[in-house]
């Protein structure tokens, strides 16, 4: 008699703690006997994925995944784990593996039932989502009346009915106001949506047509996938596909095992990591909102003797009163991309998570929130997350760097801040959604040169921010500029590359709300630390103009405003007049009132992280940065320590004065530095005294020292601090 | 198993490997003797004798001198046993007020220093700038990176070390000593 789901889940995990093998697969004997075959149909399977992500996104309404391809589309085994995934956001990938897990978890396959044509999806972070607006869908595949397999798919909708319009909801104040849940429904059956599916989101969605549409394409693609596994096991048999679809998986578990052991230093690494939510005083929802956060997002990992990883959350801060609160599940997911991205790459699938042992984050904190506070809401559940994930890189970067491989090392990323827009676009339709600007970052710097401008996103291979007059047919919104954003990749040997800067004018609606938002961006600190001495990358600051003379200035043909200008003296505030200038405002935030025709927006996108120490840098480099205007002569000479001249209109080094400087800054470094020790004795007084702390950081420490009482004992003895200390007391 | 030559691998290092071979090094399965090749690379590099046992960073260096596994800087500089966070025995410039910060970061580029302090750990031998830390007041420096030299060599290698040491963070036994 067969197993049943629940059953058969059971025997995988005995097995896999038994052997070591998942599914208990010492031998890969499909990948054994007959390589070719077995590494053909991983292509085709993968092909097969990426064929519905194309299929979905083209069926797909929202300039998000039609233009932005920000879905993702799997196949899995019949007990959830993902066998292969689609171009598109592998930020979910896990995500959807639990989700199914979970419909077996919570005994469907007794009541409602899996059946042919069934559609299931999640989006409700206490069953396992992220945050409302990604819509996680499955279905159950069939061959000869046997569940054999599933389909999946995430898309990020534009709107989900939360509090505020949009699907960043860093405003959210509790899980209430995060939108329509669907919590671990069936939403149709052969292969149609049931009618109050429809109903449901019509009226309880401010873009119904386009949260519909979307929906369709999630079913287009699942059903391709559906159709074409049929194909492929017509072809190589009902076996093989249930074999060596294991086989993937436990093959890409040893591949990233092999790696570890290969490439990498057993031991422990700590990495710290810090984010602001700076809200006092700007327009939020709730009283209990007007604060400032802090988040401690602390990254502990242990590389074991066996290769495997264990790792730690300990010291990680408390919820907070906004939508910044995210399930493990979800955390899970995020570092199952990030690892998967570091290691685990060519077959992406369950496998290399597999190797993790993963602590419980303190109950209460923002990567664990629910068994404390179930209210906490997870709007944009991503973005403490985000920040957290991007250590990873810096983390392998440096193990790499150890054994000597230097093509793999990486440093960390930059920040995500999104753009979102609401009100009447330009063909009289109520229009709310993200931009694309924020899925087109620079790349981290690697051990060996610069990273790419404007060139990747963490969450997402698709980095791409999409045709600019695409944007302009959606939102009311006209491109004044794009330019690559100068000194945006921290300061060091190699920079990472960099962001840019898009400015809008807003055009042809009777009002329009920009919502800067938070998806892993930092305002009021600086974005990651440096790497082997370089400098971080700077915060997010946006700028917008409301109520300007634009429509003068267009009139009398005069200048624009085209790009963000020096940062001390902004082009926003030099070029145009206007009744309200924010020249450099901390984000996140709402417009306090809507913008109308020809308002300004000057919103940057991060570059990423930097690596190694700024007078290292190739002094031609700097000259080439200097010439190109990614950089300025003040980086030039004071922080990378290198001499220009400028003869014929363009900088070339002067290499006797830059060694003579750089000679200068190390001798400068040594007479202003003084010993560590003597630096902890004056600054464990300091922090007795909270000097200069922001009440959002002594909060912060307050709560992580609460909920992981080891962190607090190492942290007081670190400092020689009483043992009844407390911040904030 | 791919093999590559150490000429490419100084190369790289130094950044100047042409993209197609850096490609091919990126693609390529990787050379089991890599590490060793690194290590004889920076060998040659450093200003010291002493056999390096593990390059923690490009410029720190975990050394055996004299019976002691300990830190040094390129330059040979020495930090002290590699099981205590060497940033305990280097200089430290702290940049924790608008006037300090602005000198690295200007205008809308500045962070909050209510917020956040930014740590210069400075090499006492050469003066390099060997990490920067962007952190909140009372946060204990990152111990990036704390290895198990023994299990490394005796079990991944396969080449135990002549002796053996405790794997263990020895950093807040400095801490006491300062305390007292």
């Amino acid at each position: 008699m067969a197993l049943s789901l629940q059953e058969q889940t059971k025997a995988n995990e005995e097995a896999f703690k038994k052997t070591g093998s998942l599914f208990g697969l010492e031998r890969l004997a499909r990948k054994e006997s007959d390589p070719g075959t077995y590494e053909a149909v991983w292509h085709i399977l993968s092909n097969l994925c990426n064929a519905a992500w194309a299929t979905g996104c083209k069926v797909s309404s929202s300039p998000i995944a039609a233009e932005g391809g920000d879905a993702l589309w799997g196949l899995h085994t019949s007990t959830g784990e993902a066998i292969c995934i689609s171009r598109g956001i592998s930020a979910h990938a896990g995500l959807l593996s639990d989700m199914i897990k979970n419909f077996i978890a919570f005994g469907y396959e007794d009541n409602p039932g899996f059946k042919e044509g069934d559609i299931f999806e999640n989006n409700d972070p206490h069953y396992g989502g992220i945050h409302s607006p990604d819509f996680d869908m499955c279905m159950p595949l069939f061959y000869d009346g046997k569940l054999i397999a599933w389909a999946s798919c995430v898309s990020h909708v534009s709107d989900s009915g939360s509090v505020t319009p949009g699907s960043i909801g860093f405003l959210n104040p509790d899980c209430y106001s995060d939108g329509l849940p669907i919590s671990m429904e069936r939403v149709g059956e052969h292969d149609r949506f049931y009618p109050w599916y429809e109903m449901r989101i019509r009226s309880r969605t401010r873009t119904p047509d386009f949260v519909m549409g979307d929906a369709r394409g999630r079913l287009a693609g699942c059903l391709t996938i559906r159709e074409r596994l049929e194909e492929v096991i017509e072809k190589y048999g009902l076996d093989f596909f249930l074999e060596a679809g294991r086989e993937y998986i436990e093959d890409s578990r040893r591949y990233a095992v092999g790696r570890v052991k290969t490439q990498t230093v057993p031991g422990r690494i700590r990495k710290s990591q810090f984010k602001d939510l700076a809200m006092k005083g700007k327009r939020v929802l709730l009283a209990k909102q007007d604060i400032d956060c802090a988040f401690n997002l602390p990254m502990e990992l242990t590389i074991n003797a066996d290769a495997s990883v264990s790792l730690s959350l300990q010291g990680a801060s408390g919820t907070v009163p906004f939508g910044e609160n995210i399930s493990p599940t979800a955390l899970k997911s995020g570092l199952m991309m990030g690892y998967s991205h570091i290691v685990g790459f060519d077959m992406f699938n369950s496998g290399p998570i597999a190797a993790w042992d993963i602590e419980m984050p303190p109950a209460g904190s923002w990567a664990n929130p629910f068994e404390v506070n179930f209210e906490a809401a997870s709007g944009v559940a991503w973005a403490p997350a985000v920040t957290w994930v991007s250590n990873l890189y810096e983390v392998f970067g440096r193990l790499f760097q150890m054994r000597g491989f230097i093509e793999e090392m990486a440093a960390g990323s930059g920040t995500i801040m999104t753009a979102e827009f609401s009100g009447i676009n330009q063909t009289g339709m109520y229009l709310t959604g993200l931009t694309l600007e924020q899925a087109s970052q620079g790349s981290p710097a690697r051990g060996y040169s610069d990273g790419e401008n404007s060139a990747w996103c963490i969450y997402t291979p698709e980095a791409d921010f999409g045709n600019a007059e695409i944007s302009e047919l959606y939102y009311p919104i006209l491109f004044l500029g794009r330019n690559v954003a100068p000194n945006s990749g921290g300061y060091g040997q190699f920079r990472g590359g960099l962001g840019h800067t898009a400015v809008w004018m807003v055009h042809n609606t009777p009002g329009l709300e920009y919502q800067c938002g938070d998806a892993g961006m930092r305002s009021k600190m600086v974005a990651n630390h440096g790497m082997y001495g370089a400098y971080p990358v700077v915060p997010d600051r946006p700028a917008y103009g409301h109520k300007t003379n634009v429509k003068q200035l267009i009139d009398e043909q005069k200048p624009l405003i085209h790009g963000r200008g020096d940062p001390e003296s902004p082009a926003i505030a030099s070029l145009i007049d206007a009744e309200l200038v924010e020249d450099n405002a901390v984000a996140p935030f709402v417009t306090p009132e809507p913008l109308q025709d020809h308002d300004i927006i000057v919103h940057p996108i991060a570059g990423a992280q930097a690596m190694g120490d700024p007078i290292l840098r190739d002094p031609e480099s700097v000259a080439k940065d200097l010439n190109e205007g990614w950089t300025t002569d003040r980086v030039a000479g004071d922080i990378h320590g290198v001499v220009t001249q400028k003869p014929n209109g363009a900088f070339v080094v002067d290499a006797e004065a830059t060694e003579a400087k750089r000679s200068e800054i190390r001798e400068a470094r040594k007479t202003r530095a003084i010993p560590f020790q003597q630096w902890w004795a004056e600054e464990r007084e300091r922090i007795k005294a909270h000097e200069n702390m922001d009440p959002a950081i002594v909060t912060m420490w307050s709560t992580c020292m609460e909920l992981s009482p080891k962190y607090a004992e190492e942290l007081r003895a670190f400092w020689d601090l009483p043992e009844d200390f407390v911040f904030g007391a | 198993m791919a093999e590559f030559d150490k000429a490419d691998i100084e190369k790289l290092i130094d950044g100047v490997l042409p993209w197609p071979a850096t490609q091919d090094m990126l693609k390529s399965s990787k050379d089991t003797d890599r590490f060793d090749k690194y290590v004889e690379i920076m060998q040659a590099r450093v200003d010291f004798e002493d056999p390096i046992l593990l390059p923690l960073t490009p410029m720190l260096f975990i050394v055996a001198a004299k019976g002691e596994r300990v830190v040094k800087c390129r330059c040979g500089h020495a930090f002290g046993d590699y099981r205590v966070n060497w940033k305990l025995s280097a200089l430290i410039n702290v940049r924790d007020d608008e006037a300090s910060i602005s000198e690295v970061y200007k205008g809308r580029e500045m962070p909050d220093p209510a917020w956040v302090q930014i740590r210069e750990y400075i090499c006492g031998g050469c003066g390099a700038q060997l990490e920067v830390e962007a952190v909140p007041r009372g946060c204990p420096p990152d111990f990036e990176f704390l290895p198990d030299l023994d299990t490394f060599y005796s079990e991944w290698l396969g080449r135990p070390l002549p002796d053996t040491v405790s794997f263990e963070d020895k950093t807040l036994e400095k801490i006491a000593e300062w305390s007292n």
